[in-house]
């Protein structure tokens, strides 16, 4: 086998060795190796060998923004399709090479990316590579696999959307109210009508566009030998052909708002109103990032969080209050939400999350609270990386939000750095009367 | 980072390369997958346990992966012991445990342990009560002193009883208007014989906080329960930690005691269909659901404990069986229910089946969701499946994948404290020996097709056909399909589970 020649940098991160103390917990680094083949494709590796497992996902630039026109919905319909076969391998032949096999797959498509990912028995690693390859390349779609995939899809909506009380609030009108032009106004289930008209070839089209080396990153954590991993990566994903043709991007920017925009909106078997108010957030590499998060986590995480101890403790007028910052690469949204107890009304529960929104404004968190959710986030970023997937996803993450898998290692620093000013800052800058979307939702018949 | 680009005329080189691409796929041979190495085994983590002289049990599963513990006290009583008019109690006493203690209030409580970065759950099951935690493990003690504060000195404060009940109710309203969730909670009573472990509207109402205080004395005492640390934990630092902070827990002597199973009233008349498998057909009519559940439900008269030995506990012969059948029907995204209902015709997002243990019965049930119209056609596919296991050995190059996806799984298990915590409460909830965790890759890869055959002809048979949806939708095409079926029907809004005949 032909041994690819071409710029390929392998880095040990600087601090590789130091470890970041908060306390006496320590959050060991994450010994990252990168390297980039001449097709395009980024590769970032890291060997774990205290299990014999292996975790492998696949990221590619294309989430459900990237929707065509018409076809809301389609960036996760053709995920489903990626499951079927490809030149070397029958449908569902990714089962047979994890579940069948002691191990699992799955994927899911975001509004900014589609992830695909397997956790198998190490001794399937290089199967398991070979198939990846195999599917960024040779995919197949036929029409049976299509039509009958996209009806799964279509009962997907129906058991997330459909049947569950606050479906429709969370899954539809909280993007389509609260986006006026970019494409996260089209909720990426996509909806029955533009689901049924989708076709073979809007399918083999978007995999042509999306589906290509240096539209990916292969992430890859567990028990493996990093000299035997580079050599296979060589030979399965380096191969592929490399695309010169330009990527469409979406290059929509959603305006900033500059009214109130109030909504009433109805579904059946809605058993307590409930009431949303969104806000436009800056995108996910803008510095505000972190003092948000800090923001979100002293409002909404755990019992002791504001939103809870006022409005579900003390005042009993909902038996769920948030507060979400849903960051995302292009404007995200940061909304409060609450579910009423029984017998409250919407407009009490406005009224009450708009106090605390208030609150926090006016006056600074205290000294406690800022600890508190920093020691709250170390937990949870240590539950995040006990096995070896969640340590793929976090190394994910970074590559999606921040365009860089070792912003993986630098994240908690940059929310221990938060300051007490900075997060009243941000939650004057984001949030005033006049840039608010209110959703009230309430038992009733079907909005069309 | 910029990548060495042979060609400077971008777009030609695109022309050029998709005739390459096209020429590859009309010509080149398929490949063969690598084959795998060979593999290297898990290991499973040595349990060792301690008896405090209070006769509280300690065990201790040490995993130094990350700076974590967790810390669960399992009390062996749930659902199981509380009154058929008092469902949910079990989970309203051990959920009032961390709303108040004689020294601390609820929103202390949640700020001192949230301050630690932990968290403290609590919640009950059919057979145990247990409260977790979850810290960093540096921070240990200070939530160890909370926990134990929690469990030792409750308050069951009247205030926080009620503002609990009024959450539970407004909780339970949400999930009776899932097609799911109503056909779970009504194949409690009408299938399996029992009140459902959360509670009714009714029964919630009905609980006093005397109830509450008494389930507590009569349950949470140290010869019926057991603390498990897993995680960044020495067995030394663990039993030490435990006899400092509970030594207290009451030493009173647990007395089991038993409550009668429901009978239902309605339709028990025994029928069968053409397949001779369903004995009830029951409909639940919630208009404008958004899908359909079917479900067929059958309660097994055999626990997870074998009933024949007196002194010590094992395993009951059905369990492995069980969990291998399990996995051929409906256990997993390649299971004969996801294969013939999702991925062969495109009916519903999913379909499954599982066992649920108790000591001396086991609930058996399948669950799916499809759009209305298909409710009818999706009841007999799943009728399929259950005649299939009944008449036919599973195929030799079926069963072994099916096996793998259980060891596959108890490996994962193993990789977290989470998952290691719940396989050992598992054991430890019935009495069962630890060594049962080394035994379990081994007595999974015995079972033979012969066994689960036999398992299906002896237990399978006889369960109830539970859908609940708009029944406006699929009426005519459920009596078409199932001609000979006696079919009752109740609307979601008269169900009312205290009564025998499930009306209001």
């Amino acid at each position: 086998m032909k041994k690819l020649n071409a710029f390929i940098s392998m880095l040990a991160l600087a601090f590789a060795l130091s470890l970041t103390v908060f306390g006496q917990a320590r959050i060991t680094p994450l010994n990252i190796k990168q390297r980039t083949l001449p097709n395009g494709l980024r590769v970032v590796s890291l060997q774990e060998n205290s299990s014999p497992t292996v975790a492998i996902h696949v990221w590619y630039n294309v989430g459900s923004k990237d929707d065509p026109q018409g076809r809301s919905g389609f960036a996760h319909m053709f995920e489903h399709m990626m499951f079927k076969s490809t030149k070397n391998m029958k449908s569902e032949n990714f089962d047979r090479l994890t579940e069948d096999v002691g191990g699992y797959n799955n994927a899911s498509t975001y509004d900014d990316f589609t992830n695909y990912y397997e956790v198998v028995p190490s001794n399937y690693f290089e199967t398991l590579l070979w198939a990846e390859s195999d599917r960024m390349a040779n995919l197949n779609v036929d029409e049976a696999n299509f039509a009958s995939e996209r009806e799964v899809v279509k009962e997907e909506f129906r058991f997330r959307i459909l049947s569950q009380p606050y479906g429709r609030l969370f899954g539809q009108y909280l993007e389509k109210l609260s986006y006026t032009k970019h494409p996260y106004k089209r909720p990426g289930i996509g909806n029955l009508d533009e689901l049924s008209v989708a076709t073979v070839a809007d399918a083999n089209s978007f995999y042509k566009t999306y589906y290509r080396p240096d539209n990916a990153v292969l992430i890859v954590v567990g028990d493996f030998d990093q000299a035997q991993f580079d050599a296979w990566v060589d030979k399965y994903f380096g191969r592929i052909k490399a695309n010169k043709t330009a990527i469409p991007r979406v290059t929509e920017v959603e305006p900033e708002r500059t009214e109130e925009k109030r909504y009433n909106e109805t579904a059946p078997n809605v058993p307590f109103p409930a009431v949303v108010i969104s806000y436009l957030a800056p995108n996910s590499k803008d510095k505000d990032v972190p003092a948000l998060k800090i923001a979100e986590t002293i409002l909404a995480n755990g019992e002791s969080s504001r939103l809870y101890q006022e409005l579900v403790y003390k005042q009993q007028i909902a038996q769920e209050a948030s507060f979400n910052a849903d960051i995302r690469v292009d404007r995200g949204l940061l909304y409060f939400y609450a579910i009423a107890s029984e017998g409250k009304t919407p407009e009490e529960l406005e009224k009450s999350l708009l106090a605390e929104l208030t609150k926090i404004q006016t006056s600074p968190v205290s000294a406690n609270e800022l600890a508190k959710a920093k020691n709250q986030l170390i937990t949870k970023t240590l539950q995040d990386r006990e096995q070896n997937d969640g340590k793929a996803i976090a190394i994910e993450r970074a590559v999606a939000y921040e365009g860089n898998a070792a912003a993986v290692n630098t994240d908690i620093q940059k929310l221990q750095a938060v300051t007490i000013a900075d997060v009243q800052r941000v939650m004057k800058k984001y949030f005033t009367d006049k840039n608010r979307v209110v959703i009230y939702y309430q038992n009733g018949g079907e909005d069309k | 980072m910029k990548i060495f680009n042979p060609c400077s005329a971008s777009q030609i080189c695109a022309l050029v390369l998709i005739l390459f691409v096209i020429n590859l796929t009309t010509f080149a041979q398929t490949e063969t997958p690598p084959k795998p190495s060979a593999p290297r085994s898990a290991k499973v983590p040595a349990v060792v346990a301690k008896k405090l002289p209070n006769g509280l049990t300690v065990a201790t599963v040490e995993r130094k992966n990350v700076p974590l513990v967790t810390v669960q006290l399992l009390v062996k009583s749930g659902a199981e012991l509380e009154g058929n008019d008092k469902a949910g109690l079990a989970n309203l006493t051990v959920a009032l445990l961390t709303k108040g203690t004689k020294t601390k209030t609820a929103s202390q409580i949640a700020e001192q342990i949230e301050f630690l970065g932990g968290s403290l759950n609590s919640g009950a099951g059919w057979n145990t009560s247990v409260v977790t935690l979850t810290v960093m493990s540096d921070k240990l003690d200070a939530a160890m002193a909370i926990m134990a504060d929690v469990v030792l000195n409750p308050k069951f404060d009247q205030k926080e009883l009620n503002l609990l009940k009024s959450q539970t109710l407004d909780g339970l309203a949400n999930n009776l208007k899932q097609p799911g969730f109503l056909a779970n909670y009504v194949a409690s009573k009408y299938s399996y014989h029992e009140h459902p472990a959360g509670g009714t509207p009714e029964s919630i109402n009905k609980i006093t906080s005397d109830d509450i205080k008494e389930f507590y004395d009569e349950n949470y005492t140290s010869k019926n329960s057991v603390l498990i640390f897993t995680g960044d934990i020495t067995s030394l630092r663990a039993n030490s930690l435990a006899s400092r902070f509970f030594s207290k827990l009451s030493k009173a002597e647990f007395m089991k005691q038993t409550i009668d199973p429901l009978t239902v009233k309605k339709n028990d008349q025994n029928q069968t269909d053409n397949s001779g498998i369903i004995k009830r057909f029951l409909v639940i009519d919630l208009p404008n659901s958004g899908q359909a559940s079917v479900s067929y439900s059958k309660p097994i008269k055999e626990g997870r404990t074998d009933s024949s030995q007196n002194d010590k506990e094992k395993s009951s012969d059905i369990f492995y069986p069980a969990n291998v059948l399990n996995s051929v029907l409906g256990g997993g995204y390649s299971s004969r229910l996801n294969q013939e209902i999702r991925i062969k015709r495109g009916l519903s997002y999913g379909a499954g089946s599982n066992f649920n243990w108790r000591w001396k019965q086991t609930n058996f049930g399948t669950r799916t969701q499809t759009k209305n119209e298909s409710a009818a056609e999706v009841a007999e596919l799943v009728m399929a499946e259950i005649k299939r296991l009944i008449d036919s050995k599973v195929p030799a190059d079926e069963l072994a994948p099916r096996k793998l996806v259980l060891t596959g799984d108890f490996g994962r298990d193993l990789e977290t404290t989470g998952g290691l915590a719940g396989r050992v409460a598992e054991l430890i909830s019935f009495d069962l020996p630890m060594s049962d965790l080394n035994s379990f890759i081994p007595s999974i890869n015995t079972v033979t097709a012969a066994q689960i055959k036999d398992f299906a002809v002896k237990n399978l048979k006889g369960g109830d056909l539970i859908i609940v949806g708009d029944y406006s939708v699929f009426k005519d095409d459920l009596a078409k399909r199932f001609p000979n079926m006696k079919i009752d029907v109740i609307k979601a809004d008269d169900l009312d589970l205290s009564k025998d005949d499930l009306q209001k």
